[in-house]
């Protein structure tokens, strides 16, 4: 801002003034005028002199007759920097005859530093036809502009900010059901500007499994003032699925009855899909963990039982027994000892099959591996004189560790066959099917069946046994689970006793 | 050492036949008991009990294990309980398992029929104590 002190004002000299005389004259009208908060000013295109009227001189803050007589002098001094151009381009379009004389620009007052006034002016031509001299007026617009300034800014705050948090506003008139959205809104659905909207074309947006919930808060709302806040998956009319986020607020009227819901609509498909991920490594994570403790637990139970017996005989090695009697203890240390290896080994399995998950997957042929393992297996069938009927036709071959199936196939038929009914000859269903992109393996008897209420969460633990039969270990549905779960699958049971049961393992 | 009046009969419910060894050789040295019958399943040992024929034979002690095919250690005390009023004799019920798991050591403290919660293996002097508490 120039120094004021700098501008060296005009000599008040009214006598050789011939444009203040030709104003002053029709005092009347000037007064008129300048009432208005107008000032008016006369500029001679030639020679650059001009002259400002009283009003003019009061709106930027001097006497009248302070301010220097010359255009020159205004638009070097008192016009802002940043604007002298606009003012002068205005200007020149205005001569060439394109448009009418008319900026908004800042000028400095004497005390105020620079003021926003509008200035709008009209060139004359002179007897000759030339344009010689240019009159115009100046209204002071700074509060009006100051306003409209802040204004944009806080309006570019707000559609910056909305842009970054990628939130748009909605409102839904309950009585019209008209509904209008911000821009961001349109933005994010893909639907164009110029979108007749209504409820139903909003609620349609949504992917169908959404679409009952947002319609049940929406009539919540109007119906009972409850607001709400939900996340939803939106299909854009790209085609692209986004979650998003919807927030409304009931506006209830004097007698109580919501009038406008009011809402932000917000992307925060970024932070679901974030979410989601992390749910899952949390899900997997918890999963292993759970399996990592269950181990500790039967590392310990199983190996607890073994110690235990040994101390057992130990102690009563220790106590005055006969020769007899300490042969019998070494014939129970002995067995004692088996066991303990054999405990060790299952374990080792076990541990195995957890450090394999990363093991390579091959695709696997269902049928072959059946026939594998009805091969080995091939006495006890001749034997119990098993029927095996299989169907992999809706699921031939699967990705699969195929040391893993072999073993599915062999521990579930080995114990269909070990747990048959002793009044029929065992029968087993064995199908492969897909649901949801997922393999599935059944697998179905009619023996003797499990009590599921009682042993329901038992039947795939280690060293469970249902049956009174020599031959139960209690380690072969544990080995199965383990293998299916490691590789990300799941196995659930059904049973009737007496009828039969049937395995669903989910594979992958 | 042994001042312990015997106790008539002892009855051991398990399937782990090298503990029932311990507990048949332990109780004859320390001349606890003439009598021991053992069972390996919980159903095996109700059925007996509820048998009227049996009203004789009836245990003093019985030692029960929790894990067991067909009927495990919980089974069998919910049994165990509705079968009691006809037995006509007051019987002591020790839970015997190797499981350390709280769980297992708070359910069993929680059935008012368990007298005790004894972890395997069952020490001599343990044992001598367990039959004191029992003549």
């Amino acid at each position: 801002m120039p120094d004021n002190k700098n501008i060296v004002l005009a000599e008040r000299s009214i006598s050789t003034d011939s444009f203040a005389d030709h104003y002053l004259a029709n005092e009347q009208l000037l007064n008129l005028i300048e009432s208005t908060n107008t000032g008016l000013w006369e500029r001679n295109i030639i020679t650059n002199e001009a002259w400002w009227s009283p009003k003019f001189c009061e709106l930027l803050g001097y006497e009248y007759g302070e301010l220097k007589r010359s255009y020159d002098f205004f638009i070097d001094w008192l016009v802002h920097p940043d604007d002298r151009e606009l003012v002068y381009n205005a200007f020149k379009n205005h001569l060439k005859g394109r448009s009418v004389y008319k900026v908004e620009f800042r000028i400095l007052t004497k005390n105020k530093g620079y003021c926003w006034f509008e200035s709008s002016g009209k060139a004359w031509p002179d007897e000759n036809g030339n344009l010689s001299k240019m009159i115009g007026a100046v209204t002071d617009i700074d509060l009006k502009k100051r306003y409209e300034l802040e204004l944009r800014k806080k309006e570019f705050l707000l559609t910056e900010t909305n842009k970054i948090a990628n939130i748009g506003g909605w409102e839904l008139d309950t009585l019209t059901m008209e509904l209008s959205w911000s821009r961001e809104v349109f933005e994010l659905s893909g639907l164009p500007l110029s979108t007749r909207l209504n409820l139903e074309t909003a609620i349609r947006l949504f992917e169908p499994a959404y679409r009952e919930v947002i319609l049940a808060a929406v009539n919540q709302a109007i119906e009972h003032c409850v607001p709400f806040d939900l996340e939803l998956q939106l299909c854009t009319l790209y085609g692209k699925v986004i979650w998003i986020r919807t927030k409304g607020i009931p506006i209830i009227d004097d007698k109580g009855r919501c009038i406008i819901i009011r809402g932000i609509f917000q992307d925060i498909n970024e932070n679901k899909a974030k979410e989601l991920n992390l749910l899952r490594s949390l899900d997997l994570l918890s999963d292993q963990n759970k399996r990592l403790q269950n181990f500790a637990h039967i590392v310990s139970h199983n190996l607890r039982s073994h110690s235990g017996n040994l101390q057992f005989m130990v102690n009563i090695f220790d106590e005055d027994i006969s020769a007899d009697d300490r042969k019998e203890i070494f014939g129970n240390i002995r067995s004692i000892s088996e066991s303990l290896s054999n405990t060790i080994d299952h374990l080792n399995e076990i541990v195995k099959i957890q450090t394999e998950i990363n093991k390579e997957l091959k695709p696997v042929n269902f049928a072959v591996t059946l026939k594998n393992t009805q091969n080995a297996l091939d006495n006890n069938i001749v034997a119990t004189k098993a029927i095996i009927c299989a169907d992999f036709s809706l699921c031939p071959t699967i990705n699969y560790v195929p040391a893993y199936l072999e073993s599915i196939f062999l521990n579930l038929l080995t114990n269909s066959l070990k747990y048959r009914h002793p009044r029929r000859a065992p029968k087993i269903i064995c199908e492969t099917y897909m649901d949801d992109g997922h393999p599935y393996l059944t697998f179905q008897d009619n023996g003797l069946g499990i009590d599921l209420n009682k042993y329901g969460d038992k039947v795939f633990g280690m060293y469970k046994t249902f049956h009174k039969n020599a031959n139960s270990k209690g380690i072969g549905l544990f080995i199965t689970r383990n293998q299916v779960e490691s590789l990300g699958g799941s196995i659930k049971v059904e049973s009737t006793v007496n009828v039969g049961t049937k395995f669903t393992i989910k594979l992958v | 050492m042994n001042l312990v009046t015997p106790v008539k009969t002892v009855c051991v419910i398990d399937d782990d036949k090298i503990h029932v060894y311990g507990l048949k050789k332990l109780i004859s040295i320390k001349k606890l008991s003439p009598n021991l019958i053992d069972f390996p399943n919980g159903k095996e040992a109700i059925d007996f009990l509820a048998a009227p024929e049996n009203s004789a034979k009836l245990p003093d002690i019985i030692f029960l294990d929790i894990n067991m095919p067909v009927m495990d250690g919980w089974d069998f005390m919910e049994h165990y309980v509705k079968i009691k009023p006809q037995m006509g004799k007051k019987i002591i019920v020790y839970m015997v398992s190797s499981s350390i798991n709280d769980e297992d050591i708070l359910r069993a403290k929680a059935i008012a029929d368990i007298s005790d919660y004894i972890i395997k293996p069952v020490s001599p002097e343990k044992l001598i104590e367990l039959f004191a508490l029992a003549a």
